[in-house]
């Protein structure tokens, strides 16, 4: 967890409208009869916003991002995620979907053996980016990131905070409409958590829609964006940016 | 060039990196196919020999048809024509009865006995080589028959027992060899598959990532079953020469009981083309490995 930060900041100016990108309807989620994960979910995210999903351990916000990722399947309710019923979507409609939803986790995620730079690419390999588009596109996202200097090192030789911002360049690299990331600085100290989430700011100041799942209050109040406040598998609160949370 | 070639060039270079990238489970399924190789290509050496073997005494198989005393010498020939158009007979000798008191004068070396004799009591006959696709049982009966309908055969023997031997010897053989090879290929394709699970599993964090930036199932898949097969290939390449090595050091030991129990003393190593199949095989079965593990791999 990171330390309260000493005020907010607003971050980049959001181009927040437009129809919703993210849609749940009455969406609950049980692992075992009777115990929910999620109940009753109904929420929508607009074009170009950045929104934070919080609440305590359990509360059920990677049960949420997994939902909107097609990593699980609701129990109940619909789910429209650019304009799919995910709750419906084929086995072959999964991957179509995941090229235009970048994920970022908590532990990264990245593959051990490949360098920074055929880390970010996977990506682009997926969809057959022809190489040499895919190295340029590679470079230009890593230079945003500010780790092109580290292109040929592995995971394993870089700090925390790089190894996240790899992680961010790889959801990032493909221009994915919708960015989710599960607890994306809960392994970071306070000083690289205000790196990562400006640069997942940044992101969401070019039109991607983001959904921020954390526990960290005081970074919720730093970037004073809209707030989705999950507890017991409930959405109990759902504040417009600027409001305190 | 298309999006399908870059996809194509990714699996390449993605297999290229998987078994690169992880050496240990990769020289474990090699090895495991090299080692499964060994048994089932040593059963085929051995069968291969036996059939060579058995198809060289049948090779020595053949019936003689005894003529009536009244058939001319000349007449004899004409007959061996005739014997010689029936089908599954590869050649006819005619035997006259000067030859065949000969032929057992030499055979006895030089008896009194013979020379005692007032008359000849051999008959002339036909001496009628087989076909090797005619060395069946009911070939055999089917030829005899026929030569007996020849006008001046009197008699036709020979044959038929010892063909049904090498009949059943063949079956046996075949049998055998189908049924240790079918077990071996069976147990070798679920160590195979097990092993190459173990990889798949070794590399599920890769997978996953894959899965999750959006690869379908097919794309993820596609790089092991490549893997599969190179492993495979290699694998059988590595079994059939190691077998080769075990064969040089095997074949000079048992040269002198070949020779004394079978009278036969040169086995033969596979043929380039059975060689090839054996390698393409451990192809095989390195993609039904791959296959079998990366279906039952479930992703994220």
């Amino acid at each position: 967890m990171s330390a309260a930060p000493a005020a907010r900041v607003p971050g980049p100016t959001p181009r927040a409208g437009g129809d919703p990108l993210i849609r749940l309807f009455h969406v609950s989620k049980s692992y075992a009869a009777g115990q929910f994960a999620l109940r009753d979910v109904s929420v929508e995210i607009k074009k170009g916003e950045l929104v934070f999903l919080t609440g305590p351990s359990g509360a059920g916000k990677t049960t949420l991002m997994k939902l909107l990722f097609a990593a699980e399947r609701p129990s109940e309710g619909q789910i429209l995620v650019l304009g799919r019923n995910v709750a419906r979507v084929g086995e072959a409609g999964i991957p179509r979907l995941r090229r235009r939803v970048g994920v970022v986790f908590q532990d990264f995620k990245l593959i051990a053996t490949r360098t920074v730079e055929e880390n970010v690419a996977v990506t682009l390999e997926v969809i057959g980016t022809p190489p040499r588009e895919a190295r340029a596109r590679v470079f230009a996202m890593l230079k945003r990131v500010g780790l092109q200097h580290r292109r040929h090192a592995r995971p394993a030789a870089l700090s925390g905070g790089e190894q996240q911002r790899v992680a961010l360049a790889r959801a990032l690299v493909n221009e994915p409409a919708i960015l989710l990331a599960d607890e994306p600085t809960g392994n970071l100290d306070a000083e690289l958590t205000v790196e990562i989430m400006d640069l997942i700011a940044g992101a969401a100041s070019r039109g991607t829609t983001i959904l921020v799942a954390t526990h960290d209050l005081a970074l919720v109040q730093k970037y004073a964006r809209r707030v989705i406040r999950l507890e017991g598998g409930r959405l109990v609160e759902d504040l417009p940016g600027g409001a305190t949370a | 060039m298309t999006r399908a070639l870059f996809q194509l060039l990714y699996f390449v270079r993605s297999a290229i990196a998987g078994l690169r990238g992880s050496p240990l489970p990769t020289g474990v399924s090699i090895l495991t196919i090299a080692v499964a190789t060994i048994p089932l290509g040593g059963l085929w050496v051995v069968t291969g020999n036996m059939r060579a073997l058995l198809d060289q005494f049948g090779s020595e198989l053949q019936l003689t048809a005894f003529l009536e005393p009244s058939v001319r010498s000349d007449e004899g020939r004409s007959l061996a024509a005739k014997a010689s158009a029936i089908p599954g007979v590869e050649r006819v000798e005619f035997v006259s009865q000067e030859q065949a008191l000969e032929r057992f004068r030499t055979r006895l070396g030089g008896s009194a006995l013979v020379d005692a004799l007032e008359a000849n009591p051999l008959p002339a006959s036909l001496m009628v080589a087989l076909a090797p696709e005619a060395r069946t049982p009911e070939r055999v009966a089917a030829v005899s028959e026929a030569l007996h309908q020849i006008p001046g055969v009197e008699d036709v023997a020979g044959g038929e027992t010892w063909i049904e031997g090498y009949g059943r010897a063949l079956r046996l053989v075949r049998s055998a060899g189908i049924g240790l090879g079918s077990v071996l290929a069976l147990a070798t394709l679920l160590i195979v598959a097990n092993t190459i699970r173990l990889a798949v599993y070794a590399r599920r964090d890769e997978l996953e990532i894959l899965s999750l930036v959006g690869a379908s199932r097919t794309y993820v898949r596609v790089p092991f079953l490549l893997e599969g097969i190179v492993q495979g290939a290699i694998g059988g390449l590595c079994g059939v020469a190691l077998l080769y090595a075990i064969f040089q050091l095997a074949v000079p030991q048992l040269r002198d009981a070949l020779e004394l129990f079978l009278g036969w003393s040169d086995p033969a190593f596979l043929s380039a083309r059975n060689v090839g199949i054996l390698v393409a095989g451990g192809a095989g079965f390195g993609f039904a490995g791959a296959a079998v593990a990366a279906l039952r791999t479930r992703l994220t």
